[in-house]
């Protein structure tokens, strides 16, 4: 076994391109072992691509559970209403029509929960990244009694999910009539105020890693402290900014119980913001799939081309316990 | 630091502190406030009654408090776990050195990350239907034309499926942490470890586990609060059901869900405000610990961000 074992890595040896005839016995015996190497590492080889092969299927599967949702639904709004009523498994429309993205868009009032969504979630992201901006500023460069306190108001305030107090809002934007005039501000506003815990924190920890000689010789140069923070640390934050602003705005798109209780809907729903719309789709009894599946799409793509624009400064503006990844 | 003016320092803060007085402070000490008093949908009055509410939440036979806490720990307990788990084991996949396209992998898996999970909460719930959800629809392949889960009416169903839901939506989130933290560890450290004879099981545990964990601790105990937490995902497929006891919540009636049904619920009568603003000071309390741990976790004074 083990002679034939050796001829057998002699031949192979041959066939690289070796000289078998070796000119001493010790270099010969050299060669086969080296030889006898080379065969041990390709059965290693096989034996390892078999947990690659696991891996991929794995990663396969996974690949499929976090896909699925989403191809599902596409696939869905593409249909017609067709196929979505039967109890046997349809992956891909028989006839694929976009009449549910025409009635979506000429008989939902999917323009305006668009507007709506916007204004609102726009409204707050502005508010709440020029209000954090300064703020931060002020925390992270000048030095004043209460400033720790202020910090760990922020973290405390961060840890109060605005839904707690959601009778204390309906007061609040009654009190300040913006209840039955503006609701969207005041959706906005409360938004606002939420957001800015967050970004405060977020953009003050972001300015923590930018040197503050770049203002001082900027000052020294005759700059004054708007202009220093204006042109130098604004311009150096902007991953914070850009991801702040993302998450701001993203959190309101998905926001649904504070603008179930303030937005009371009208006869179409047409002063609705667009998750509230999407939801009032779903009937307790009858949903028509297909125009749900072709909203959630509509509601989708902008917020998701955005993520894919700003996907760069979010590792970089995201200091998630200091973790890059 | 820059030396400034008083007044200076006050003009860059005065937007944050009139909106945090405003619509952050005005909202928690008013129900503060309603806490301590007996004030009613239909009893407008607020008069003082010390801490009778909290002494009914916490002790009252017919008080929810612990049930809703209870289910609410459950839930964050097995979504946190599989967060973890199925986020290592997906690093660890991605991070193999023969496993090519790691990038596209990465983007792939990110998809649910990137979707605006209100809508995504509605898709499953979508998915889930007992009739033509392509969930039970995949399961009619394989078991039958009678086969279904009742996903949304069964309250084990229910409350695996917004486990699945919630797991489906985190862990991508882990992926990406853990694997930041396995390409930070440099391969000499393996290789020698291997040349020193330690299988991989032994790797794993001796040498990728310490290494990696400091990173994934601060990013567990976040999402354990963002889960503690979770509104949208649950209530938009579930909406706190499947009740199995009358007398009690819904199954998947976690602490936010509570809040908001017994205000805004169906079957909400006779809204006991000062009841509610009592269980939404005991949840800030136990949420304002938590976030501080976290913090206190998170070393290096590094900042703690939802």
């Amino acid at each position: 076994m083990k002679a034939h074992d050796t001829g057998e890595r002699i031949i192979r040896a041959s066939i690289s391109g070796e000289a078998v005839s070796a000119p001493g016995m010790a270099a010969g015996a050299k060669r086969i072992e080296r030889a006898q190497a080379r065969t041990a590492v390709a059965r290693r080889r096989l034996l390892s691509n078999l947990p690659l092969i696991f891996i991929y299927i794995f990663l396969a599967v996974m690949t499929v559970f976090a896909i699925f949702p989403i191809y599902f639904v596409v696939q869905a709004s593409l249909a017609g209403d067709q196929n979505l009523y039967v109890t046997t498994l349809q992956l891909l429309p028989d006839r694929p029509t976009f009449s549910n993205y025409v009635y979506a868009f000429t008989q939902l009032p999917v323009f305006n929960w668009l507007v709506n969504t916007t204004i609102v979630c726009g409204l707050a992201t502005l508010i709440g990244v020029a209000f954090s901006m300064t703020g931060a500023y002020a925390l992270s460069r000048f030095r004043f009694k209460g400033r720790e306190a202020s910090l760990s108001l922020l973290l405390a305030l961060q840890a109060f999910p605005g839904l707690l107090a959601i009778t204390a809002y309906y007061y609040l934007l009654s009190y300040l009539k913006l209840l039955n005039t503006a609701p969207l501000l005041g959706l906005a506003l409360i938004y606002a105020a939420g957001d800015l815990v967050f970004g405060t924190w977020n953009i003050k920890s972001y300015f923590d890693t930018i040197p503050v000689e770049l203002e001082e010789a900027a000052l020294i140069d005759g700059a004054s402290l708007r202009e220093a923070f204006l042109r130098i640390t604004l311009p150096l934050a902007t991953p914070a900014l850009v991801a702040s602003a993302l998450f701001m705005f993203v959190g309101g798109w998905n926001e649904f119980a504070l603008a179930n209780f303030i937005l009371n809907a009208n006869a179409n729903g047409s002063n609705l913001t667009f998750i509230l719309g999407l939801y009032s789709l779903q009937g307790t009894y009858h949903t028509p799939w297909g125009y749900f599946a072709a909203t959630s799409v509509i509601i989708s793509v902008p917020l998701m081309l955005l993520f894919v624009y700003a996907r760069r400064y979010f590792q970089s503006g995201l200091t998630i316990g200091g973790v890059k990844g | 630091m820059l030396q400034v003016k008083r007044r200076t320092i006050f003009l860059y803060l005065l937007p944050i502190i009139v909106t945090i007085l405003i619509i952050n402070m005005t909202p928690i000490l008013y129900t503060l406030y309603l806490s301590f008093t007996n004030n009613t949908e239909f009893n407008e009055a607020y008069n003082f009654v010390g801490l009778a509410n909290y002494i009914h939440l916490f002790f009252a036979t017919d008080s929810d408090l612990f049930y809703v806490l209870g289910l609410t720990v459950l839930y964050v307990g097995i979504c946190v776990v599989l967060f973890v788990l199925l986020g290592t084991v997906t690093a660890l996949a991605l991070n193999h050195p023969r496993i090519k396209g790691t990038s596209i992998w990465m983007s792939l898996l990110l998809v649910p990350w990137a979707a605006p999970s209100a809508v995504t909460a509605l898709i499953w719930k979508f998915l889930f239907n007992y009739d033509f959800g392509p969930i039970n629809q995949i399961g009619r392949l394989f078991f039958g034309a009678h086969f279904g889960v009742p996903w949304l009416t069964n309250p084990v169903a229910a409350f695996a499926a917004v486990v699945i839901v919630n797991v489906w939506l985190s862990y991508p989130f882990f992926t990406v942490v853990i694997l930041g933290a396995l390409q930070s560890i440099p391969a000499e450290l393996s290789e020698a470890a291997s040349v020193d004879g330690a299988n991989g099981w032994q790797r794993f545990w001796r040498l990728t586990f310490p290494l990696v964990s400091p990173a994934v601790m601060p990013a567990t105990v976040l999402s354990a609060i963002t889960t503690f937490q979770m509104f949208n995902t649950v209530y938009l497929i579930t909406q706190g059901g499947p009740i199995t006891n009358p007398a009690r919540p819904g199954v998947t009636t976690f602490v936010m869900i509570y809040m908001y049904n017994e205000v805004l619920g169906a079957t909400a009568a006779n809204i006991h405000y000062a009841q509610v603003a009592a269980f939404a000071i005991t949840m800030f309390v136990i949420l304002g610990a938590l976030t501080f741990l976290a913090r206190a976790l998170s070393l290096g004074g590094r900042a703690v961000q939802a």
